[in-house]
């Protein structure tokens, strides 16, 4: 790979990386509110 | 000169998803959350099925988070070997550093969902999976001794009984046995690898163990595992927790393995080992298939011997 071929690989790795701790972080909140229920069962409101 | 030209220097290039993904051992993790699915499903009681993802979700994590982590403890090693010599960090992609941080961020996280949702004997178990896979097997006895495929075995057998601890909240003799097939199945495992690729850990000064007794122990020694092995396996449905499609199964993969286990013993190409690697693949098919078996019986609603009496 030649330095302009890299530096585009490198910006497409950046964005997917960045996606994919945006989408974990988004899971493990969606994980916590529904564990959270799952756990509190029909109390999750008192 | 421009500024630009001062950073205009040989460019690197950066880690991907993909290189991190690969530093989890998708492989390894897969067999992980097999076995880990197998101890959840045969545990008596019920969990709710969010709690249960979220219980092999944990199981998952820690086992690639304990995969980064021997890849970063291991990059001197990886990088001799021709089969870990285009793994992330060998490669440049991924530092030591980087691989290290992504591996105990997972772990601490892994852990504390477990103890936090699921509850804290299973929490408890997968830390000491990691902390026993990490410090005692890839820090310790990884380099330091011929067994260490054998006692490092443990933390690879611990997630069936980490599924069951997670329904359950205790441990009982059930998930012991499942523990004891995969931890009697590392040996002939690893050491059918070991023996093909003996030249590969001669280079890296791992001392396996056809490096350090040579590939007539080990031949043995690997026959001697699968005789232990084979009973084992057979004990859930001695013991009643598996039923006629698992006794079926394992009866059938355990003839296979006796014979793979036999053609290794007599083997004679120690160049090739075409032997060795046909009993790695049938080690990893026998262990596919029990545990496959197990889980298929749940699902279906085939009784377990236990339940005729």
């Amino acid at each position: 790979m030649d330095d302009r071929e890299i530096e585009l690989h490198n910006a497409r790795a950046r964005k997917r990386r960045n996606l994919a701790v945006g989408l974990v972080l988004a899971g493990m909140v969606l994980l916590f509110f529904l564990m959270t229920i799952v756990r509190l069962g029909g109390h999750v409101f008192e | 000169m421009a500024l630009v030209d001062v950073y205009a220097g040989p460019q690197q290039r950066i880690a991907d998803v993909g290189d991190y993904f690969a530093l989890l051992k998708p492989r390894v993790m897969s067999l992980v959350i097999f076995t880990g699915l197998a101890g959840i499903v045969v545990a008596p009681g019920s969990i709710h099925l969010l709690s249960a993802f979220t219980a092999l979700l944990c199981i998952a994590v820690a086992a690639g988070a304990s995969g980064a982590l021997n890849m970063a403890y291991d990059s001197d090693i990886d990088a001799v070997m021709a089969r870990t010599a285009t793994r992330p960090i060998p490669m440049g992609y991924v530092t030591r550093e980087e691989a290290l941080t992504f591996g105990w961020w997972l772990s601490v996280a892994s852990v504390t969902i477990m103890g936090l949702f699921i509850n804290l004997l299973a929490a408890g178990l997968l830390a000491f999976t990691i902390f026993f896979y990490v410090v005692v097997y890839t820090l310790w006895l990884k380099r330091a001794t011929a067994q260490n495929i054998v006692i490092g075995g443990l933390s690879g057998a611990l997630p069936p009984a980490i599924g069951w601890a997670a329904v359950t909240g205790h441990l009982s003799l059930a998930p012991l046995v499942l523990v004891a097939i995969t931890f009697l199945w590392t040996p002939p495992h690893f050491w059918a690898l070991a023996l093909f690729r003996s030249d590969d850990y001669a280079r890296a000064g791992v001392p396996m163990m056809p490096v350090v007794a040579g590939k007539t122990s080990t031949r043995r020694q690997i026959f001697a595992y699968t005789l232990l092995l084979l009973p084992v396996g057979l004990a859930p449905a001695a013991l009643g927790f598996a039923g006629p499609l698992y006794l079926a199964a394992t009866g059938a993969m355990s003839a296979w393995f006796l014979y793979g286990a036999t053609r290794v013993l007599f083997e004679r190409d120690a160049v090739k080992e075409p032997a060795a690697r046909k009993l790695f693949f049938i080690s990893i098919a026998y262990l596919f298939v029990l545990f496959a078996a197990l889980i298929a019986e749940r699902l279906v609603g085939i009784s377990p011997f236990g339940a005729w009496l």
